[in-house]
């Protein structure tokens, strides 16, 4: 199914509204079921509005989700779900946890593959 | 002959078209004469040459609906000649009498609704858009918000594996 086909079904809307829905629950366990079945989905188009998604929430744990997951936000196979994640990161009002999150993975035991595209997406941050 | 002679009497044919037009036949514009008044028109340069749209009044403009009202104003307080005359109740002094007075209020009636132009456009802009946004995009802001405060873990949860599932069986349906 094309990208722009699937934004017409029916079932999607109803993923995307879940999905708007857990991006303003206060609850933190909003973030867990964010990670273990948006961000997991086969779905290229859920898995962009669940990265999205963790972004907006701008929570140290969302965040986390996004930036130090291999194959997940900003390290997912797909370019467009990595390069959503990172203009969702770069529209973000208030950077200030987001550059938090990405001192620590690049400071932190992670793959080098992920420290360096922390380090890219926080080099673009400082930029913005 | 001098300039200043050849002056007076140009001014004199422009002035005076009276005496140096009087017979001039018209088969054109009769509008052309300077001095409409005083010449004799010697053909109906009225007559129209083309039949076609007789009868047939159109109108292709635009009415705001300020001119609507205006014009349906002005064709009310002219609604029952027809009436009158076939019915033959008054003489053709008080009719025309009448048609002046008529027409008089109804000048009057214009030049009160003239500086009172309504504006449709808000109105019509709104209007203009699907009905049906209005209320999907109500149903879809408060569905939202009621999940929203549901349990993330025991509510929502199921919910998005079902849909997720129900989604991926309309993916493998068009593959």
């Amino acid at each position: 199914m094309e990208a722009t086909m699937i934004r017409t079904n029916k079932n999607f809307n109803r993923v995307s509204d879940i999905i708007d829905s857990l991006t303003i629950n206060p609850s933190p366990d909003a973030v867990g079921v964010l990670e273990e079945i948006g961000t997991n989905s086969s779905i290229d188009e859920v898995r962009e509005l669940t990265s999205k998604a963790l972004v907006k929430r701008n929570e140290f744990d969302s965040l986390s989700v996004v930036i130090t997951n291999r194959g997940k936000g900003i390290n997912d196979l797909s370019t467009v779900v990595a390069m959503s994640t990172i203009n969702e990161l770069l529209s973000l009002e208030d950077k200030e946890v987001a550059m938090s999150v990405l001192e620590n993975t690049i400071s932190g035991d992670f793959d080098e593959e992920v420290k360096e595209n922390a380090r890219s997406v926080k080099a673009l941050m400082a930029l913005s | 002959m001098s300039t200043i002679e050849k002056i007076t009497q140009l001014s004199h044919r422009i002035f005076n078209t009276s005496v140096t037009e009087q017979n001039v036949a018209r088969t054109s514009n009769p509008f052309a004469a300077s001095n409409f008044q005083k010449n004799i028109l010697t053909e109906d340069v009225f007559e129209s040459s083309k039949k076609s749209t007789e009868g047939n009044v159109s109108f292709t403009g635009r009415l705001t609906a300020g001119s609507n009202r205006i014009y349906s104003t002005f064709v009310g307080s002219l609604g029952n000649i027809g009436n009158r005359i076939s019915e033959g109740i008054e003489s053709v002094v008080a009719f025309c009498g009448r048609v002046r007075e008529g027409f008089v209020n109804t000048w009057n009636r214009l030049q009160e609704l003239g500086n009172k132009e309504v504006n449709f456009d808000g109105a019509k802009e709104v209007l203009g858009r699907d009905i049906k946004s209005f209320f999907n995009l109500n149903t879809r802001e408060k569905e939202i918000a009621k999940m929203a405060a549901m349990n993330p873990r025991e509510e929502i949860a199921p919910m998005l594996t079902e849909s997720l599932a129900a989604l991926e069986a309309d993916m493998a349906k068009v593959a």
